[in-house]
């Protein structure tokens, strides 16, 4: 299990990208936190700067222990994480409206987001498993138990958002694991039809006001809209090149909520302009195809999907977090992997990345 | 197991699949990008502006007015405005509901308020109480906390004398209305701009507005100023020396408030026109206006029957009466028509075109010349030259004495003095000139009607042997370099007597006064008063009887117009009394203001206005017995 000559095959531009991503991202906190007045570092910097050290231990082990003994123990660990989240449901913390964390004191956990680990796991686990050659209406459905659980619990914390990742996880590996068409064409004719029911029902008022509002941001402009407003001006007068580190005015003055978190993005469009913009786009599309080469060179199924799994919560989070800083989606509690700040966020994120690693430089054991 | 290798080929496909439908994604939301970032660039780097610049604008000082000795007369001081920030409004009717609690204001004036700034930028502040007392300022910042959108701020603002002082002379200030902003003088101005509405603050608003200063400043999300970027101090408005003597004015004013008359004085510099004083009562308080007027106070200051908001002295016009025949006289000497020895018999009136007009000594003046005519204001003579003249040429002399149009002063809305012509009726109702009606004409009557102004204007180019200047308000400005004098305006015309003519008309008017004339009560024992009196008659004699008995007041205006010293003449005027029956009892308060005069220039303490017994005249009974026709 820890064989010297694995590091060989240690995936190098995928872990570079993924620090740099990381460093980025702690440039970005260090510019929305800093204090001007009392001329003082923010103090979610420093919390950033340790996680993203933890992140890395955790990165290495994730990478050192064969993913096939992981997936072993994967309905183990899904079950933990399905527990601490009950536990969070009773006994969390709760801020913004939600009870998303556990208090460990230092600092808080947030389990979601491990979530994602766990469920990617436990699906890769089963579909590799699965005797037959392309997955079939039946395992789909026990599929989307593994799901349901999961998202059902932290839906219910309310974190919609994290929820709707988890299904991202799901449909990213019956894909790779032969899903037919037919039955995707099936759940977005599911999805549309039971989309009326949804809004009534299932949306509270005030995630109903965030699509209303993403429809029309003007219509609010002082409530609702006003982050979708601010994001787009953010963004928009960043320019070529950017206002320089610090120097932004929508980010700096606080024009902009949360800027060192959901919107970390739209400071960075605004600070260092469409050329920033493109670097980083870059960088995570490095990130995301190397994964999926990961997953192409995966010696079996397990790592394949395991990979797949990995790298589309991660995608979908990217996508629509950067969607969402340009204020061209609803606003919606979505960090950015990497660079969003966010403790459990960036742990679990390396830890994920640790795993693609682990896929790959075992292609060639046995 | 062929399945199975199906699916072995399937993974790779299916993986190429997403990561170029993933890449797809990544260079559209790259399109998205460089579409607000470069394309839209500059939209969005506007907005972003607007977010956290703030430009306040900051209220420039008037410039201050001073009389012509550099006593201050106008000046400012700093109040407290309340006013409302928008852009920190959470609940608009909850502020304005406590504002209009805690400072007594009416809630609906302050949402017009509201309503009507509704269009400026929603940081720019809204001021909803002008010049707020302690009381209401302590009262709101008791409750800062729950009012986070109102900002009490410091203006400047106009300070005018507390007793009234001389109103129409330096107007008011107000708001700009939405017309004067379209005006291309008022280019720069916004809604809220302070100009000067009436009075010298009208016609001097240019000069005396200065130039409001700005600050810029950053703010953040909150509001909360975080820095200043620069400020451009406000550049005061020009300082003005005016032409008047507080002195003079005073003690005009005091003269018509202790003898009881509403009514209006101008009195001139002869030698060159400056306005030493100018009188229009009841007046209103400018400070009123300053402090935003309310509408109830508006409301009674233009329902007043006495009409405080009029400028008498340039939009009062009244018949001059007696004080018209200075004019008939000058044109018949300047016409030749007669010298001033010229005699006429007076039999107690005379029968012109089949009528009989009345002299005012029902006994008759028995033979008078022109200086024995003027003195005792001898209708007869008058009348007679009136008719040897015709109408057109009193009405050439009147124009030529500043009788038929403005006088040019530079004060808004000055109307028209009227002295009729042939071609004047013509106009008028198309119908031709009646010789007889020339003969009422020439004591004064009939259609000749002028404001005190021009009245003022015609007794200083008599005093000054026949230079006919424009009165002004202006001696010198101050651009904060220095004062520099302002050259006065062009005479309307020099030299327009003989000598001989001005030699009879001072002559008889010195005689008015010091004589057996009207004007007794203008004498000052070491001091040559020249002057006239006449009477305007508000209603004829015959509507007088036919009205009977009414609620508005019937008596005649009474009119002194008078120089001094006779030879050198340093002041003429006129004192116009409401309803005061005759010029007799305006002529104290002509006396009060000389005395004043050379009490000022000797240095002597200066003399306190001795109210004669006021006259408790019932309408319709006169004063001084011999009285008929009209003219005295």
């Amino acid at each position: 299990m820890f064989e010297r000559r694995l590091y060989l095959h240690i995936d190098w531009l995928l872990l570079t990208a993924v620090l740099l991503l990381a460093g980025i991202g702690l440039a970005m906190i260090y510019s929305t936190t800093y204090d001007p007045v009392r001329e003082r570092v923010g103090a979610e910097f420093m919390k950033q700067l340790y996680a993203v050290g933890i992140g890395v231990v955790a990165l290495a082990i994730c990478m050192s222990i064969d993913y096939r003994t992981l997936a072993e123990y994967s309905l183990v660990i899904y079950g933990a994480v399905a527990l601490a989240l009950l536990f969070v449901l009773f006994f969390g913390f709760s801020a913004g409206g939600s009870r998303r964390w556990i208090d460990l004191g230092p600092m808080n956990v947030q389990p979601s987001e491990f979530a994602k680990i766990a469920l990617a796991l436990v699906l890769a686990t089963f579909f590799a498993e699965s005797r037959r050659a392309a997955s079939n209406t039946g395992d789909l459905l026990f599929a989307s138990g593994f799901l349901v659980v999961l998202a059902g619990l932290i839906a219910k914390e309310p974190d919609l958002g994290t929820a709707v990742t988890l299904v991202s996880i799901l449909l990213g590996i019956a894909f790779a694991a032969g899903l037919r068409l037919k039955i995707i064409a099936a759940l977005v004719a599911l999805a549309i039809v039971t989309a009326p029911a949804a809004w009534s029902f299932a949306l509270k008022d005030y995630q109903k006001s965030r699509i209303q509002t993403f429809l029309d941001p003007e219509q609010d402009a002082r409530g609702a809209g006003y982050q979708q407003i601010q994001a787009r001006i953010t963004v928009g007068s960043g320019g070529l090149t950017g206002k320089g580190f610090r120097q932004g005015t929508q980010g700096q003055y606080k024009f902009l909520p949360v800027a060192h978190n959901d919107f970390v993005y739209s400071v960075l469009a605004e600070e260092h302009g469409f050329l920033g913009v493109l670097l980083t786009l870059g960088l995570y599309l490095v990130v995301i195809q190397r994964s999926f080469d990961a997953a192409r060179l995966a010696k079996d199924r397990l790592g394949a999907y395991l990979v797949v799994g990995l790298v589309s919560w991660f995608t979908f989070q990217v996508l629509y977090n950067v969607t969402m800083s340009a204020g061209l989606a609803p606003v919606k509690g979505l960090t950015l992997p990497l660079m969003s700040y966010g403790g459990s966020s960036i742990i679990a994120t390396l830890a994920s990345f640790g795993l693609v690693l682990n896929v790959r430089m075992r292609r060639f054991t046995n | 197991m062929t399945r199975l290798t199906e699916d072995r080929r399937q993974l790779p496909v299916r993986i190429a699949i997403l990561r170029y439908g993933i890449a797809t994604c990544f260079i559209a939301i790259g399109f998205a990008f460089w579409y607000l970032q470069v394309a839209q660039h500059q939209r969005f780097e506007e907005m972003a502006q607007n977010n956290h610049m703030r430009t306040l604008s900051l209220r420039a000082p008037r410039g201050t007015l001073f009389d012509r000795h550099g006593r201050v007369l106008v000046e400012n001081r700093y109040a407290f405005d309340v006013s409302l920030v928008r852009e920190q409004t959470t609940d608009l009717d909850r502020t304005l509901r406590l504002v209009a609690q805690i400072t007594g204001a009416a809630e609906a004036t302050l949402r017009e308020i509201v309503a009507r700034h509704a269009r400026e930028p929603r940081y720019r502040p809204i001021t909803l109480v002008q010049d707020a007392t302690l009381a209401q300022i302590s009262g709101l910042s008791a409750r800062r906390l729950e009012l986070p959108d109102i900002l009490v701020e410091q203006v400047p603002t106009r300070q005018y004398p507390t007793d009234e002082l001389a109103a129409h002379l330096f107007g008011y200030v107000g708001e700009i209305t939405d017309t004067q902003l379209t005006r291309p003088e008022n280019s720069g101005l916004h809604v809220g701009s302070i100009v000067g509405q009436s009075g010298v603050e009208q016609v001097y608003n240019k000069l005396l507005m200065g130039t409001d200063g700005a600050r810029s400043v950053v703010v953040n999300s909150v509001g909360r100023e975080i820095r200043t970027l620069g400020e451009q101090p406000p550049a005061e408005g020009r300082r003005l020396q005016l032409t008047i003597d507080y002195d003079l004015q005073k003690a005009a004013e005091d003269g018509f408030k202790q003898s009881g008359y509403w009514g209006s004085a101008v009195i001139l510099d002869p030698r060159s026109g400056e306005i030493l004083a100018l009188v229009s009562l009841p007046a209103y308080d400018p400070n009123h206006f300053a402090a935003g007027i309310d509408r109830a106070t508006w409301t009674a200051l233009n329902t007043d029957k006495l009409r405080p908001l009029q400028n008498r002295a340039i939009q009062g016009r009244y018949s001059p009466g007696s004080t018209f025949k200075i004019v008939v006289a000058t044109a018949a000497l300047e016409e030749g028509l007669v010298t001033p020895d010229h005699k006429v018999f007076c039999a107690g009136g005379g029968t012109f075109y089949g009528r009989f007009f009345k002299c005012h000594l029902s006994g008759g003046h028995g033979w008078v010349d022109m200086r024995h005519a003027i003195e005792k204001s001898c209708n007869v003579y008058f009348y007679t030259l009136g008719n040897m003249l015709g109408v057109d040429r009193i009405h050439k002399w009147g124009a030529l004495l500043g009788l038929a149009d403005k006088s040019g002063v530079d004060l808004p809305h000055e109307i028209d003095s009227l002295v009729p012509s042939t071609a004047w009726k013509k106009a008028r109702t198309g119908e031709k000139w009646y010789a007889g009606e020339t003969i009422s004409v020439a004591i004064g009557q009939g259609q000749v009607s002028v404001t005190p102004m021009s009245l003022a204007v015609m007794m200083a180019t008599i005093a000054n042997g026949g230079t006919r200047h424009v009165p002004h308000l202006v001696r010198a400005i101050d651009d904060g370099t220095g004062w520099t004098p302002t050259p006065p305006p062009a005479p309307k015309s020099v030299s327009l007597m003989k000598p001989e003519t001005v030699a009879a008309l001072h002559d008889g008017l010195w005689m008015v006064v010091n004589g057996a004339g009207t004007g007794g009560r203008g004498r000052i024992a070491d001091i040559a008063v020249a002057g006239k009196t006449g009477t305007a008659q508000v209603i004829s004699n015959q509507g007088k009887a036919a009205a009977g008995k009414t609620d508005r007041d019937l008596r005649d205006h009474g009119w002194f117009v008078f120089f001094a010293p006779k030879d050198t003449p340093e002041l003429a005027g006129v004192v116009f009394v409401e309803h005061a029956e005759h010029g007799y009892f305006a002529a104290p308060i002509a006396k009060h203001v000389i005395q004043t005069y050379y009490a000022k220039k000797r240095g002597e303490p200066l003399p306190v206005f001795n109210a004669p017994a006021v006259p408790t005249v019932v309408a319709g009974t006169a004063p001084v017995a011999p009285r008929a026709g009209g003219g005295n």
